[in-house]
């Protein structure tokens, strides 16, 4: 096991060697190598995941005297298994996808310089291999977005995401330091033995250091999976290759929620950062969503469908469910994965068939089917919406966790999960249908199956990641204040209550069409606050503009010396 | 005469305002070789002259007062290099960052060999970068990048080459930049920490605009020959060996 562990991360370190020195002009022998070695990699990573499950017991392997420590615990090797899949995945398509771009070798060279890295970084088992893996990906995936050198687009959008991820491994760098300073060693597993030992015992400027390393550490997290005030690169990532857009939304944008998975232990005695990104998440998952919403383009819209998602996987981990974010970032990853790599084809599709819905006319005159099928009656509808998720949630996570099922965290979950299914049964109830009971049957079947799936999968992997009572503690950690947490639920089922209410009467009563002169000025400007997306990538371009004309009088004043 | 000998080291390791000093120096030394080796020569003289004044390590009260005016030099000149799209003029720039650095270990009482290595970190890279940006100026007349974008197409070893050791000079993992600077953050209090975060930045910054300009777009000049497979080789192997010292002797770069 030992061996293998060690072997892993290097193997596509070998392949990107080899493509680099030996294969630059043989295109086909370069992508069997990289398929062959990326292959191989998620091939070690499953059996090395079958060996800790049979024996459970974690480890780390050193292999310099300073850092470069491997760190194979659970986490580690379950996001080895997924990295390496994804990765595999993206290396196949990419065989065919590229063959006519130009440094085709080498465009493989940094696939498998990414996956190394991104093992390295899920796996670093101290602080030095974790900032420099962090700061390597920001690195390799500048030039994997910027592959195609002759674009001056491609290098402008790739240097935002450069500079947002810079932007990011500063709050880590500073949390890295104050952990160095304050516990004495690089280690993880020691530093995080050390903090449980004495959680508060460390000050610094009237709070605990665990505290402020949360809140770095949540900074950090929140650059990389494109929350709120740093998502303006996310969309733009879409001018790379197609391969390298599914490999960045179905992986490295989820470094966010593996950063939280992996300071977990610290999050365990310091709730405030927990805190923070519950609100940063949920503002995320909303602006994200609505962003998707009034996109035109198959591409940006799954973008800011990412940026919904990360949304919801920092407020899971806001709400202390970490495993949870992990499923979520796995599950994501790959339907993300599968979105980016058959958006070509869906693009083609509808060249050939527009797939937009006859309207009921067309239907009646040219099909011969009734004009207008029938709907559920509105309370049969009303009282399956409310009902059944309700009851369906809360049964299976009932019988899976009783003992988790009071959490605060656990209830907001389940808040979100019952509004989201809600929404589908009631998106389902406004289709029409020749048979209204067939297919809402089909949508409340399929709601239980991926409930029930969902609901065993996630406490699967709740026990296997962490001990009963580490979830205990991150569920505590995050926990707020009775009066505090009710205010905040009845807010949230205010705010949930009211869009749908404001849809329905919006829908039902024609709105868009009746607006006054004001509330049209009103939605049209906020419509375009969207579309220019809050205005943030203009605001950002205004102050680097100042910034560097100060840079060029500053140049001129003192003659360039 | 101690005095003197801190002014003149003062010059040859770049501080503020004595930096200026150092970057006409260097600026005109002859040609690229000549400019290359200033860089090299100039602060490794520096931190010779330090080490002769009796007072090193500095009193403590010269200790702040030079460690406000090494953060200072270290964050104006990455914020003027920002501009720069002379590639002989932003790496002088982006040396003189990173060199001032030094006085911080100076001050910490480091002994003088660790802080000659320190300098290489960045002196290296530099020197190197300078040789780059003469090779470069022989074939487009000048080392202007941004004007004709697309260099990465028609001269690919060069720009190869002028990546990597921009890279390198920016302290980008695994160059001995990016663990010099960990030893920085090692040897200072965390409430002076911030002025390194937001070295990191521009300096992120810089090598963004540095690589935008250098590599993309389309080139649309007269034919231009690359450098020889020799020569390339040669780079990759200095900055290659340059990586794998850092690899082997971490400690001795981190001073952990």
């Amino acid at each position: 096991m030992d061996t293998l562990a060690i072997i892993i991360p290097f193997v596509p370190i070998l392949s990107a060697v080899l493509l680099l020195l030996f294969f630059r002009q043989q295109k086909a022998i370069a992508a069997r190598i990289s398929v062959l070695a990326t292959l191989l990699t998620f091939v070690f990573s499953l059996i090395l995941l079958t060996l800790y499950i049979g024996n459970q017991v974690p480890r780390v392997e050193q292999l310099g005297s300073l850092w470069g420590s491997i760190w194979l615990d659970p986490l580690s090797l379950i996001m080895w298994a997924f990295v390496s899949g994804i990765s595999l995945l993206v290396h196949m398509y990419s065989v065919r996808y590229m063959i006519e771009e130009p440094n085709y070798p080498r465009f493989f060279a940094y696939l498998d310089g990414m996956t190394a890295t991104i093992l390295f970084m899920v796996s670093a088992g101290d602080l030095i291999t974790l900032l420099i893996s962090w700061f390597l990906v920001g690195v390799f995936l500048y030039f994997l977005l910027g592959h195609d050198t002759d674009r001056p687009a491609a290098g402008r959008y790739a240097f935002w995401t450069q500079i947002t991820y810079r932007v990011g491994d500063l709050p880590l760098w500073l949390a890295a330091f104050l952990l160095f300073k304050y516990y004495g060693c690089l280690s993880l597993p020691v530093i995080f033995e050390r903090i449980a030992a004495a959680p508060t015992a460390m000050q610094l400027w009237g709070m605990s250091v665990p505290a402020w390393v949360g809140i770095l550490v949540a900074i950090a997290a929140f650059a990389r999976s494109a929350q709120i005030l740093l998502h303006g690169w996310l969309p733009y990532t879409m001018d790379g290759p197609t391969p390298v857009s599914a490999l960045m939304h179905a992986g490295i944008v989820n470094a966010g929620g593996f950063l939280f998975n992996r300071f977990a232990p610290m999050f365990e005695y310091t709730g405030l950062a927990l805190h923070i990104a519950f609100v940063v998440g949920l503002i995320t998952a909303v602006v994200g969503s609505a962003l998707m919403l009034i996109q035109n383009d198959v591409k940006r819209s799954l973008g800011y469908s990412t940026m919904g998602q990360m949304g919801f996987m920092v407020m899971e981990c806001g709400l202390g469910a970490m495993p949870l974010a992990v499923f979520h970032l796995i599950a994501h990853g790959f339907f993300k994965a599968s979105l980016f790599l058959g958006a070509g084809d869906a693009i083609g599709d509808a060249r050939r068939n527009d797939g937009v819905p006859p309207d009921p006319l067309y239907v009646s005159v040219v099909e011969r089917r009734p004009a207008k099928p029938s709907r559920l009656p509105w309370w049969t509808a009303a009282t399956l919406t409310i009902l059944v998720p309700v009851i369906v949630l809360s049964l299976s996570h009932f019988v899976e966790s009783s003992r988790l099922f009071f959490e605060q965290g656990v209830v907001i979950l389940l808040f979100f999960a019952w509004v989201t299914g809600a929404q589908a049964v009631f998106a389902a109830h406004k289709m029409t249908h020749t048979n209204p009971w067939q297919l809402m049957g089909g949508i409340l079947g399929s709601f239980v199956l991926v409930v029930l799936g969902y609901t065993l999968i996630s406490y699967y992997f709740v026990d296997f990641l962490y001990s009963p009572s580490a979830s205990a503690r991150l569920f505590q950690s995050a926990s707020i204040g009775v009066l505090s947490y009710d205010v905040l639920v009845i807010i949230l089922t205010l705010l949930f209550v009211g869009g749908w209410a404001l849809t329905f009467f919006a829908d039902a009563k024609d709105w868009g069409r009746n607006l006054s002169q004001r509330w049209q000025g009103m939605y049209l400007a906020m419509y375009a606050f969207l579309s220019r997306e809050l205005y943030l990538n203009d605001f950002y371009v205004r102050l680097s503009q100042v910034l560097l004309s100060w840079s060029r009088r500053l140049n001129v004043w003192f003659r360039w010396s | 005469m101690e005095w003197i000998l801190l002014i003149l080291s003062a010059i040859l390791l770049p501080v503020f305002p004595l930096s200026w000093l150092f970057n006409r120096l260097v600026d005109t030394a002859p040609g690229c070789w000549g400019r290359a080796l200033a860089i090299l020569v100039l602060p490794q003289l520096g931190i010779l002259l330090i080490y002769t004044v009796p007072t090193v390590p500095l009193p403590t009260s010269l200790e702040r007062v030079i460690l406000l005016l090494v953060l200072f030099t270290t964050l104006f000149y990455a914020f003027r290099a920002l501009s720069v799209r002379e590639v002989t003029i932003w790496t002088r720039l982006m040396a003189s960052s990173g060199l001032t650095l030094d006085w911080i270990l100076v001050a910490a009482g480091k002994n003088v060999h660790g802080v000659q290595i320190f300098a290489l970190a960045w002196s290296l890279p530099a020197a190197l970068l300078l040789v780059w940006a003469g090779l470069l100026r022989q074939r487009m007349g000048g080392a202007y990048l941004g004007l004709q974008g697309g260099l990465a197409t028609v001269l690919p070893r060069l720009s190869s080459l002028m990546t990597l050791t921009a890279l390198a000079l920016v302290a980008t993992p695994i160059f001995p930049g990016f663990f010099a600077l960990l030893q920085v953050f090692h040897l200072l209090a965390v409430s002076w920490l911030w002025p390194l975060l937001i070295l990191l930045l521009l300096w992120g910054w810089n090598i963004g605009r540095f690589l935008q300009d250098l590599l993309f777009g389309s080139y649309r000049g007269e034919p231009m020959e690359d450098v020889s497979y020799g020569l390339a080789a040669g780079g990759f192997a200095v900055l290659f060996l340059f990586a794998l010292s850092t690899l082997i002797w971490s400690g001795t770069w981190t001073g952990i």
